[in-house]
Formats: structure tokens, C-alpha cells, sequence
């Protein structure tokens, strides 16, 4: 009794805090909202007596992945008018759909079909080791597909890492020694040039070394002629 | 010997070296030359006329076993089994060693006859291809294969024939031969689809064994009229050999057809092709033998076209017309050999005819070339001096003809006149008096065509009698090797392929049909013999020499001892001689009804149908409205990922209403 | 337990997942700007894991990690047709990242990865299976497509892809759950016996409908097609051509298990989706392709219309209309392959022959190329003897031997206004004049394996007989 009332409770809980998730229109509380639900799903899993799948629940969504989705949410400055934009527009013809995809789903399932109406669940002894029977499934009856995971998991990573890394960047850090090293002509290099607007002079590659000489050259030429 | 133990192999090649000379030639033409294109279509021939006379080797004198076999099978679908098989027995083999051998002399001459023409790489490779097609159509085992083959022979006499494709009448030329052919293939396909239809088969050799069977069944085509079963596959069949060997009235393509390049009018409208039709009745023997009425039909139609296109050859003044004409004439006598069950006198008519007839084409081409392409004998005359050997190649092309006693031609066709004499068919008295007044037509014809151009005044201008001077050796020695067997296969063969076991299971013939049985009582001994009484017959029975001689003789005194008179009698019997001329008003008939009839359906439709109905309201309207429905519905494809979305789950609900609930 | 008969059965995609691990960290330290180190492996590990694949063909089926993996005839089939495709499609690819000029080692290893998926898909016998190989299979795909970050339709196309391939495999995902809560199992040879003794039951319906979402996304059936044209155009042709290839072998096995294998019981309700998925993808594919003037985009749409013809075959619901089908997606990988071969060959730095008009005139810069074309689109639009013919003829035979003649009808009907914008192309290829007369700038390989998938399809055309009966015996024994 006191188990039923803990379970609805917490489902209650689950489905507010849903609903509100996606209709608040504060994205950190909508965030925060999903925190909730999480906490919820992980309670009624500990009725069940899961309290591995729980707790990592709790630890790797809860502690780890939510905490850095809030980050994102408060560094980035979303725009709400825009994602809410034609939200009314939408919502008859978006409300009907939905209205008939849950009736299609409530008249067609009900708890019986999958034999849970009578049997409740089968309860275990204190010794009874959660995790140690979902590490014999994972990897031994289901390994192939855990490996499986493994990969999509490793492509996940690949495909995150080739579209964001750009190359290495290059730091802006001072180099002293460098700095220390450098002499008086690395740093200014004088050129004679002619004024602008006189005839056409052949172009000289700029990259070609001793410069000064070379200018020096030229205007020498010039001179000679 | 080891060399026979794999003949599937050889078989294979016999039909690939040609196909692959033509490959090279034609896709590699510019890379390999002019000289390239024709020593690699050359050895492509030679190679499967070599293994072709390796077989017939093996065939006759080797013992070997016929060969039935598929080599691959394309597809099977149900029923149809589509593949391509080789069925090699002595009607087969025999019709490729005339095949390759004619077609290979021909590549040979044609390196003279073609030797300025821009086009020659395309040519080795037509003459090749169309080599490939022949021999797939004779080796087959089958009716797909045989239609390939007929459809694919057609085709590269289509491509030939308008091979000057930049000249108007050669292209008028190959459209009227496609057309014409078209309605041949036509019955043809029908048969082939009733054999399946009837037989559930492809197989040649499964079909004749059900065919006593069948013989008896009948079939309503057209209400409550039935039908005998084989008559109508036979005659079916046979609408399909008349177009292909030119019978009438299905012959007006051949004629035309010589504005073609002369190698071409030898090989393929005079030696192999044309005998298609030939070859496939004869192949098709055990069908036709139980059908009384399709063989009635065959003589009728064989004797009509062997004496009246004869007829025409009186009148045409083109040297390639005469022979074309020629041709018809002798493919109907060979259609008449048929029509009474003599199925090996048709075939050994037909092997001789390759001879003669490429011999005289090519002769015929010799002149063209030294009368730097004209083709009018009028302007011919006394060529003998200048040219001896085509003279004397072109004079035993004729004798042979004309069935002088001793050529070849003279066994083939009287065995023909003999067996439609003794056949007991309702219209074999009709076909044994046009054969045989065929004969003087022939000489007539034959000698007509040898006087005006190589005796008599010398009518050509001034600039071409300078130049004259015999062909160059590439174009007279093919000239000399086919001299050869048109003068003394018929004597070998008479013997053997007549009377003996030459055919022996390729050709059946039915009880009462055999004629050449019953003609063969008269004849015994060796080959040698068998042709020697043959020549005693002849001599004892001289109706059928007198009537060539006659002929012969008329031909002189018309065209080199009263050379005006032939212009009189044109004159005096103009209805007769316009009547000639127009080649009995076929040519228009067709051109008037079918071609003007057609057109001007055709321009009714166009007008009605075409420009307002269809294009106007289907084409373009459909077009249009297809493009405007397309234009509406691809702006669907908005673009924007919530429409898609959208349209995704409107789509999941869709088939939850249909399929969960049943709304629909 | 595991046994090492079950390692040795799943050799080839433990190899493949070593190799691409292999190159990624081989990748990293590569100097190389034409990553030829990567390339090359990479190639090398296709032919290599192609080999495993034919020498650990079993004799009959076999199962293998609790029933979650199977390998018979028809998996061993698709995965070297896998291979295949894909191999070319490395080579053309490369050829396009080389000259488009932002080659990366990655391109290759996600590709490998995606094969994985494809082998894994290809092979799944659990729900469980057939959900991570589509999973790995798409994810590597949407970073393929998303990889060229200068490209902002790329991008475009990679989110599209990526949201609506969420929601489908969401879809597939609630599917299977209610696949699952109904027969008690993951494991598609128990639920099918399940389904056959507990009987009827609209919860499997409804679950069926939900999978049939997720397949026909992946297939790109209207109306889930929505992603490709965007996807196509979108994505550089390079990825379009592998995405186009391969994995509709793999979407093709997707279906073959899901619906044959697992949920053959509910056959007579698939058919009927897959008749409405079918009609609907031929009328939409061929009527829009019409109005279109990006070939990347008409060839998207004419891939919806071949969808709606495999679908055909499989709805026959015999294993000889199975056989159609995979006959049928098989020449269309390699139809699809080499159109996309031909827009990377006629491309260049800078420039994406993606445009009809690009077409304009090539008989004249390059008569073989256009030959080759004229190859490529007359087998798509069903003209014999090209192979796309048989394609045709094999699923409506079976068609009509199930007794949808107008199906068949209607089918015939839809591929002739299809054959409307393949000749069009031949059109312009033929009797238009060139815009310009640019050279055709393609390495020899390019040029030799175009040729070569060209040319396929005319001698396979010729001689299709072998291969239908591969996939004949491969499906007759699976059945």
C-alpha cells in the first residue's frame, strides 16, 4: 500500500514535471524541470528494485550530463521569440494530431497485452546483487550487441571530434628567448623607393633576399640612364 | 583424333571469330587502319571457315555425332527457356561451309571493290557482323535463336543497303527492305509464337517429335473456321521466308535493294541471306511435311516468282538489276523444289546458286568498277578485250545459270524441274510449266546481260574506254576461286546430296511426298556415275537443253546479230513491255496503297490524332499537366524539417487508421 | 557461453572494426595530404573482410550470440554486394576529395564504420541487433554528410537527416517495444513462432506499423521519403553516391528480416502497407522527377521510385518475389553508383556538375562518357537489355504472379512517365549543344572504374541469369 502510494506520487511527479519541461518558457528551468523528472524515473526504478540502472541515473544524467547541459543553456543566449514563434499557428492541427495518436495508443494498448495486469513483481532476497546480475547479462548473453554499442559509441566520438576540431590553434603566448634573441635588422629594414607616380617600374619579387641591395641596384640603373 | 573431342568449342569459335573481327574492326577501326580492319575481319572468317570445313570434315567423313546442345542458357522464365544452342547436323553444317566460304572470298574482293570508299572499317565490320548473324541463324537449335538470327541479318542488310547512306535512293532502298521485311517477320513471329503456344517449346528437336501428334489438331483462328494446326504454322513460317528470300509479293525488296555496295548484293542478297528463308523451311521439314496445303501454297508461290521476275530481268537495264531479278527468279525455284517435298534438290540448289550467284555479282561488280561506277549495260559493250577474266569468270557464272549440262547449275535445277514433274500435288502441273519455261527465260536473260556488255559496239565514253583495263588481282582471283565451284560442285554433290544420305535425318520427308526417292531410282552408282547419267538424261530428254540453248541463241541474234529488234518489239508491244517495265505494277501498287495509303492514314492521324489529340491534348497535355501536377506537388518539399516531420507522422497515422483500427 | 565457433562466424566484422580502429590511429600521424596510407587500407580492408566474408560462409544458417546473429546465404550475398559497391565508392570518393580539396583520413574510417553497420544490419536475427546496426550505420552517415563544414547545405542536409533519422528510429524503437511486450522476445525466429501460436492480436499490428516507419524511412518510401531529396542535393556527391549505393542493401536486409523473418505471420497486413508505400513512392518519385533540374535531385526522386518498385517484390510475400527484389536493389546500387560516378567525373575544384544542363553536349567532349551515361540511364528507366530492365521484369513477374495484376499495371504505368526524365537526359547529352567545351579532367582510375560500372550493367544485362539465380538459391533456401 504504502509502495502503491510512493509509486503514484512519483509518477505524478514524473508527468508534471515533464509537461512543464516542455512548456515552461525559461529554458534553465526547463533544464531543471527534466533534472526532476530524472530524479522521478530514478525513484520509481528503485521500487523496482533496479538500484543500479538508478543510480546511474542520478550520477551520469543527473550529475554529469544535465549539470553541463545548463552551462550551455546560460552561456548561450537563445532567442525564445523565435523558437516560439508560430507556436499557435501550429497548435490545432498539431493538438489534433496528437489527440488522435493518443487515442489510436489507448485503444489499442492496455496492460493485459503484455501480462502484467495479475503479477506483481517478483521480489528478492538482500544478497540479491542488481549489478552483478546486469554485468553477467551485458557480458555474456548480450555481448554483441553491448560491443556493438561500444562502437557506436567510438564513432559518436570520431564524428564529434572531426567536425569541431579545427586543426591546431596557435597560441598567443609570448616566446622570451625568442624575444631576447632578435636583432635591430630582423625588426626594421630600410628601402630606398622612388616616389609614387613616376614610369612603371618592373616588378620586383618581394620575397627575393637582399632587398636594400637590389633597390640599391635599380636606382643605380635608374641613374646610369 | 584428339582435335574432334571438344566440337563445342569449335562450334563456338566458328560463331565468335566472326563476331569478334567485327568488334575490332568496327570499335577499333581508326586505331587498327584501313589495312588493320581487313586482315583482322579477314581472319576472323577465315578462322570459322576452316573450322567450319573441320567440321563438315567430321561430320561426313570422321563420323561424327550431330550436335545438340544448349551452350548457355540466357534465362528461364516458366516455361521459356531462353538459349542459345547449336544444332550441327548436315543441313547445318553444310550451310556454313557455303556461308563462310562466300563470305570470306567476299571480304577478300571487297579490299578491291571498296578500296576508296571512307566507310571501309564500317564495312569489314558490317560484312563480319552480319557474317556472326548468318551462322547463328544456321546453327541454331532452336526458334528464339533462329528469330535472333533472322532479325539480326535483317537488320545488317538494313544497315548495308543503305551503307552510301548519304545517297536518297539507297536510303528509300533500305526502308523498303525493313518495311517489306517487317511483314514477313510478322507471319514469321506469328509461327514461332503458335509453335510455342501449341508445342511448349523452343527446342527444334522436341518440337518435330511432337509434331505427328499435333498434326491432326485444329485450331479456330477466325470464328467458327477451323483451321488445320500445322497449316497455319507453316504458313505462317513460310510468310516469314518470303519476305526474307524475296518471294512474291514480297519480293519488290530485293530489287531496290541493290543500291547497296555490290560485295553486299553477293554475299548477302544473292548467296546467304536471301537463302534464309530456304534453309529455315528446309530446317523445318518434319512440320511442312505434314501440311498439304502450306506445300501447295509454297509452289504456287515459288513457280510465280521463279517465272515472272525471270520475266522482268528481260527489261531492266542496270547490270545489278538483271541479276537481282535473277536471283528472285532462281530463289523460286528453289521455293518450288520445296513446295514438292524436295527439300535436298532446294538445298543443293542453293549451295550451287552461292556460287554462281556471288560469281556473277562480283563479276558484275568487276564492270561497275572498271566503268568507274556505271551501271547501265547500254552504255556497256566488248568488254572482252579489255577484261578476259572477268569475261571468262562472268561467262561460267552464266553456263552455270543457265544450267549448261555439266556446271553445277545444270544438276540443281534439273533435279528441281525433274522432282516438280513427279510430284502428284494439285500445283505441281502449274509450277512444272513455269520452271520449265523458266529455263529459256533464264538463258534469254543471262546472255542478254553477257552480249550487251562483253560483245557487241563498244558504247562507252571516251574517258572510260581510255581507262579501261581488268580489275586488279585482289578482285579477280575470288573472281577465279568461285569460277571453280560453280562449275564442279554439282557434279560431286549431285550424287550424294540428291539421292544419297547427304541429309539424311536433317530432312524428312513424308511417304508420299518423295520425289526425289522416286527420282533417285533412275540414278545409281558413284558420284561420278550419278553425274554422268545425268548427262545422258539430259541429252535423252533434251526439252530442258533445247529450251536454254533456244534462249541462248535468241539472246544473240536480239543483242549482237539484230541489235534494233529488241528496240522494236518495245515499241510494237508497248502494253506488254510497260507492263514489264512498271515490274507489274507491284512497286506502285504498294507505293500507291500501302506507302501513299499509309501516309495519308498516317497524315489523317498525325493531323486528327497526333497534332490534336495527342499532342496537343495527351503529349503536351499530359506533358504539361504532369509537369503542373509535379510543379504543385514538389512544393510539398518544402524544405523546412517540421513539414517533414509532419508529414511523417500524418503518414504513421494514416496506417494505424487503416491497418489497427480498419477505419478504411 | 561463447564459443569460439561463434567468434570464428563473426570473424569478418571483428576485422573490420580492428582495421578501422587501426587506420583511424594510423590516420592520425599521416602526413600524407592525399591520405593515400588511409586510403589504400582502407581499400585493402574492404577486399580483405570481402574474403573472410566468402571464406567463413557457412554450408547452411547459422546462429550465433544467443540467436542475435545470423549468417546465411542472403547475408553473405548483400555483405559482398556491400563490399563491392562500397569499394568504388571509396574510389570515387577519394577521387572527389582529392580534387574538391578537403580530403580527410576520417571520410574513410566513418565509412568503414558505416559498413559495419551495414554488415551488422545485414546480419541482425534480434531486434535488439537490427536497431545498433542502423544506429551505427546513420550516425556514421550523418557525419559523413555534416563533414564538409564549408558547405552550408551540407550542414542543412546532415540536421535534416539527423532529426527526422531520430524520429524514424524513435518510431522503430516504440515498434519493436511493443513487438517485444507482446511475444516476450528480441530474438525475430522466437517471435515469429510466437506470433504464429498465440495468434492475432491489433497490438502487433500496431507495432508492425510503427517498424514499418522506421524501414520505410530508411528505404525512403513516401511518405517518409522527405529526407532524400534534401539529403541528396544537400550532401557532397561523394557521400550522395555512397549513401545512395550500399546502404540500400542494408535498408533491403532491414526489411527482408524484420518483416520476413520476424513477422511473416503478419504478412497479409505488411502487404497491404507495402502496397500502399509502393504506389504512392512510384507515382510521387517519377511524377516530381520530372519538374526537377538538379540531376542530384532528380536522381533522389528517381530513387523513391525505385523504392516503390523493390517494394513490389517483397510484398509478393514468396521467396522468389524476395529474390526479385534483391536482384532488383542490387542493380540499383549499382545503376545509382554509377550516375553519382558520373556528376564526381564531369566535376571539378570549385565547380559540382550537378545541374541538367552540365549534361549539355557531352557527346561531344566525351563520346565515351556519354555512352557510358546513355548506359546508366537506360538501364534505370527499365530499357532492355540492360540489366535495370531485368530488375523490372523480375519483380513484375513475381507481382503478377501473385495476383496484383494491377498493381503490375499501374507499376508499368509510372515507369513509363519515369522514362520520361532518364531520356531527357540522353537528350541533352545528344542533341544539345555543349555550354562549354571544358575537358574532362579524371584520373585513369576514375575513368577505368566508371567505365567498368557501365559497362556492367550492359553485359550483366545480357547475361542476368547468373546472378538472379544467386539470389534465387540464397532466398529459396531461406525461406
Amino acid at each position: 500500500m504504502i509502495e502503491q502510494t510512493v509509486f503514484y506520487i512519483f509518477s505524478a511527479l514524473l508527468l508534471l514535471s515533464a509537461g512543464l519541461m516542455i512548456t515552461v518558457r525559461n529554458p534553465v528551468f526547463a533544464a531543471l524541470f527534466l533534472i526532476l523528472s530524472f530524479f522521478s524515473t530514478s525513484a520509481i526504478w528503485l521500487l523496482l528494485e533496479a538500484e543500479f540502472l538508478a543510480i546511474t541515473l542520478v550520477v551520469v544524467y543527473v550529475g554529469a550530463v544535465m549539470i553541463l547541459f545548463m552551462f550551455v543553456v546560460m552561456m548561450l543566449d537563445i532567442n525564445l521569440s523565435a523558437l516560439r514563434e508560430g507556436f499557435a499557428r501550429y497548435l490545432p492541427i498539431g493538438g489534433m494530431v496528437a489527440i488522435s495518436m493518443a487515442l489510436s495508443m489507448v485503444l489499442v494498448i492496455n496492460a493485459g497485452e503484455f501480462g502484467l495486469a495479475s503479477d506483481t513483481v517478483q521480489r528478492h532476497g538482500a544478497d540479491y546483487s542488481n549489478t552483478k546480475e546486469l554485468g553477467v547479462a551485458l557480458y555474456t548473453h548480450y555481448l554483441y550487441p553491448f560491443e556493438i554499442a561500444g562502437a557506436i559509441l567510438l564513432v559518436a566520438i570520431i564524428a564529434a571530434i572531426t567536425l569541431t576540431m579545427r586543426g591546431p590553434r596557435s597560441s598567443k603566448a609570448q616566446k622570451p628567448g625568442e624575444q631576447v634573441l632578435v636583432k635591430s635588422t630582423d625588426r626594421l629594414r630600410i628601402i630606398k623607393m622612388k616616389s609614387e607616380g613616376a614610369d612603371s617600374e618592373p616588378e620586383k619579387d618581394p620575397l627575393a633576399e637582399s632587398k636594400l641591395a637590389q633597390s640599391e641596384d635599380i636606382t643605380v640603373k635608374k641613374e646610369s640612364l | 583424333m584428339d582435335l574432334f573431342e571438344n566440337m563445342e568449342d569449335i562450334y563456338l569459335a566458328i560463331v565468335l571469330a566472326p563476331l569478334l573481327g567485327s568488334v575490332i574492326a568496327g570499335l577499333f577501326g581508326k586505331l587498327i587502319g584501313r589495312s588493320g580492319a581487313h586482315w583482322v575481319a579477314i581472319a576472323g572468317v577465315g578462322v570459322s571457315f576452316v573450322l567450319s570445313l573441320l567440321a563438315y570434315y567430321h561430320l561426313f567423313y570422321n563420323g561424327g555425332e550431330v550436335y545438340n546442345a544448349a551452350v548457355y542458357t540466357w534465362l528461364n522464365s516458366g516455361d521459356l527457356h531462353f538459349e542459345i544452342g547449336f544444332l550441327i547436323d548436315q543441313l547445318s553444317v553444310t550451310m556454313m561451309v557455303v556461308v563462310t566460304f562466300v563470305s570470306w572470298i567476299i571480304h577478300i574482293y571487297t579490299i578491291g571493290y571498296m578500296v576508296d570508299d571512307p566507310g571501309y572499317q564500317r564495312f569489314f565490320s558490317y560484312i563480319s557482323l552480319f557474317t556472326f548473324a548468318m551462322l547463328m541463324l544456321v546453327m541454331s537449335n532452336n526458334f528464339l535463336q533462329l528469330f535472333f538470327g533472322w532479325e539480326a541479318v535483317g537488320l545488317v542488310s538494313y544497315l548495308l543497303i543503305g551503307f552510301w547512306y548519304k545517297r536518297e535512293p539507297a536510303i528509300f532502298a533500305n526502308l523498303k527492305a525493313f518495311l517489306v521485311n517487317r511483314v514477313g517477320d510478322f507471319g514469321f513471329l506469328l509461327g514461332v509464337a503458335a509453335v510455342f503456344m501449341h508445342f511448349h517449346s523452343m527446342d527444334y528437336i522436341e518440337v518435330f517429335e511432337q509434331a505427328p501428334a499435333l498434326a491432326s489438331v485444329t485450331v479456330n483462328i477466325w470464328g467458327d473456321e477451323s483451321w488445320s494446326l500445322m497449316s497455319v504454322i507453316c504458313i505462317c513460317l513460310f510468310i516469314g521466308a518470303m519476305g526474307k528470300s524475296a518471294q512474291v509479293p514480297l519480293h519488290v525488296w530485293l530489287p531496290d535493294s541493290m543500291e547497296g555496295p555490290t560485295p553486299i548484293s553477293a554475299l548477302i542478297h544473292a548467296a546467304t541471306m536471301v537463302t534464309a528463308g530456304i534453309f529455315m523451311v528446309s530446317r523445318m521439314s518434319p512440320l511442312f511435311e505434314l501440311s498439304e496445303t502450306a506445300l501447295n501454297f509454297i509452289l504456287i508461290i515459288g513457280a510465280t516468282t521463279a517465272f515472272f521476275m525471270g520475266l522482268l530481268a528481260l527489261v531492266q537495264n542496270d547490270i545489278k538489276r538483271v541479276i537481282a531479278y535473277s536471283t528472285l527468279s532462281q530463289l523460286g525455284y528453289m521455293t518450288v523444289a520445296l513446295g514438292a517435298s524436295a527439300y535436298a534438290a532446294a538445298m543443293f540448289h542453293l549451295v550451287t546458286h552461292a556460287f554462281f550467284k556471288a560469281l556473277l555479282f562480283l563479276a558484275a561488280g568487276a564492270v561497275i568498277i572498271a566503268m568507274h561506277h556505271q551501271q547501265d549495260m547500254r552504255k556497256y559493250g566488248g568488254l572482252y578485250r579489255y577484261m578476259p577474266i572477268t569475261w571468262i569468270t562472268c561467262l561460267v557464272g552464266s553456263i552455270a545459270l543457265i544450267g549448261f549440262p555439266g556446271t553445277s547449275g545444270f544438276y540443281s535445277k534439273d533435279a528441281i524441274i525433274e522432282a516438280v514433274h513427279l510430284s502428284t500435288l494439285p500445283a505441281a502441273g502449274y509450277a512444272y510449266v513455269a520452271v520449265l519455261s523458266g529455263v529459256f527465260i533464264t538463258a534469254l536473260y543471262s546472255f542478254r546481260l553477257f552480249f550487251m556488255t562483253f560483245h557487241g559496239q563498244e558504247k562507252m565514253d571516251k574517258q572510260t574506254w581510255e581507262h579501261l583495263h581488268e580489275c586488279p588481282r585482289v578482285v579477280t582471283i575470288p573472281l577465279l576461286i568461285l569460277a571453280i565451284p560453280s562449275l564442279i560442285i554439282g557434279a560431286w554433290f549431285a550424287g550424294p546430296m540428291l539421292f544419297g544420305d547427304h541429309f539424311a535425318g536433317a530432312i524428312h520427308v513424308a511417304e508420299g511426298h518423295a520425289v526425289l526417292l522416286e527420282l533417285g531410282s533412275h540414278y545409281h552408282g558413284e558420284w561420278y556415275q550419278i553425274a554422268w547419267q545425268f548427262f545422258v538424261h539430259a541429252i535423252s530428254h533434251p526439252t530442258v537443253i533445247l529450251l536454254a540453248f533456244s534462249g541462248v541463241f535468241t539472246a544473240w541474234l536480239l543483242y549482237i546479230k539484230f541489235p534494233t529488234v529488241p528496240e522494236k518489239f518495245a515499241n510494237n508491244l508497248s502494253m506488254i513491255h510497260r507492263l514489264l517495265v512498271n515490274k507489274y505494277g507491284f512497286d506502285d501498287f504498294y507505293q500507291k496503297v500501302f506507302a501513299g495509303g499509309a501516309k495519308g492514314i498516317g497524315r489523317l492521324f498525325w493531323q486528327m490524332g497526333d497534332v490534336k489529340l495527342i499532342d496537343g491534348l495527351m503529349v503536351n497535355g499530359s506533358a504539361l499537366s504532369v509537369r503542373w501536377f509535379s510543379g504543385k506537388i514538389r512544393q510539398i518539399q518544402s524544405g523546412y524539417l517540421y513539414h517533414y516531420a509532419f508529414a511523417m507522422i500524418v503518414g504513421l497515422l494514416l496506417f494505424l487508421a487503416v491497418f489497427v483500427h480498419k477505419l478504411i | 557461453m561463447i564459443s569460439k565457433a561463434e567468434i570464428l562466424i563473426l570473424m569478418p566484422e571483428i576485422f573490420i572494426l580492428t582495421l578501422a580502429c587501426l587506420i583511424l590511429i594510423v590516420d592520425t600521424f599521416s602526413q600524407d595530404p592525399l591520405r593515400r596510407v588511409t586510403y589504400y587500407l582502407s581499400q585493402l580492408t574492404l577486399v580483405l573482410t570481402a574474403v573472410l566474408v566468402i571464406g567463413f560462409s557457412p554450408e547452411q544458417t547459422v546462429y550465433a550470440f544467443g540467436n542475435s546473429f545470423i549468417s546465411d546465404g542472403m547475408s553473405v550475398v548483400l555483405k559482398t554486394g556491400v563490399f563491392v559497391i562500397s569499394f568504388f565508392a571509396f574510389l570515387y570518393s577519394h577521387e572527389y576529395l582529392k580534387e574538391h580539396g578537403w580530403l580527410k583520413g576520417e571520410y574513410f574510417v566513418l565509412g568503414l564504420f558505416a559498413i559495419l553497420g551495414m554488415m551488422i544490419l545485414i546480419s541482425a536475427y534480434s531486434l535488439l541487433t537490427v536497431y545498433l546496426g542502423l544506429e551505427l550505420l546513420s550516425l556514421s552517415l550523418y557525419a559523413m554528410i555534416a563533414m564538409h563544414r564549408e558547405s552550408t547545405t551540407a550542414s542543412e542536409a546532415a540536421m535534416k537527416f539527423f532529426v527526422l533519422g531520430a524520429i524514424a528510429s524513435g518510431m522503430l524503437l516504440y515498434g519493436m517495444s511493443m513487438i517485444y511486450g507482446v511475444t516476450g522476445s528480441l530474438e525475430l525466429g522466437t517471435i515469429a513462432t510466437n506470433i504464429e501460436s498465440n495468434g492475432d492480436n491489433p497490438l502487433l499490428v500496431f507495432g508492425l506499423v510503427f517498424i514499418m516507419v522506421g524501414i520505410a524511412f530508411k528505404l525512403g518510401a513516401v511518405p517518409f521519403h522527405m529526407w532524400i531529396p534534401d539529403v541528396y542535393q544537400g550532401s557532397p556527391t561523394c557521400v550522395t553516391l555512397f549513401i545512395a549505393s550500399a546502404p540500400k542493401l542494408a535498408a533491403f536486409a532491414m526489411a527482408m528480416r524484420l518483416l520476413v523473418d520476424g513477422l511473416q505471420p503478419l504478412l497479409n497486413d505488411w502487404q497491404g502497407m507495402l502496397i500502399i508505400l509502393s504506389i504512392l513512392s512510384m507515382a510521387t518519385g517519377n511524377i516530381i522527377a520530372i519538374s526537377q533540374t538538379n540531376i542530384k535531385r532528380m536522381l533522389a526522386y528517381s530513387t523513391i521510385a525505385h523504392v516503390g518498385f523493390l517494394l513490389l517484390g517483397l510484398l509478393s510475400g514468396t521467396p522468389s518475389g524476395y529474390a526479385g527484389s534483391m536482384f532488383y536493389i542490387i542493380t540499383y546500387a549499382l545503376m545509382s553508383m554509377g550516375a553519382f560516378g558520373m556528376i564526381i567525373l564531369l566535376g571539378r575544384k570549385g565547380f559540382e556538375a550537378d545541374e541538367l544542363a552540365h549534361f549539355k553536349g557531352l557527346s561531344e567532349r566525351s563520346p565515351w562518357f556519354a555512352f557510358i551515361m546513355l548506359i546508366l540511364m537506360f538501364s534505370m528507366a527499365g530499357v532492355p537489355p540492360f540489366l535495370g530492365f531485368w530488375g523490372k521484369w523480375f519483380v513484375l513477374k513475381e507481382v503478377v504472379d501473385a495476383g496484383f495484376v494491377w498493381l503490375a499495371a499501374t507499376a508499368v504505368f509510372f515507369s513509363i512517365i519515369g522514362a520520361y526524365y532518364y531520356i531527357r537526359v540522353i537528350k541533352f547529352m545528344y542533341f544539345d549543344k555543349a555550354d562549354s567545351m571544358t575537358a574532362i579532367k579524371a584520373s585513369k582510375q576514375m575513368r577505368f572504374a566508371l567505365s567498368v560500372n557501365g559497362l556492367a550493367l550492359l553485359i550483366l544485362g545480357l547475361m542476368p541469369g547468373a546472378l538472379l539465380a544467386i539470389c534465387v538459391s540464397v532466398l529459396s533456401i531461406a525461406a
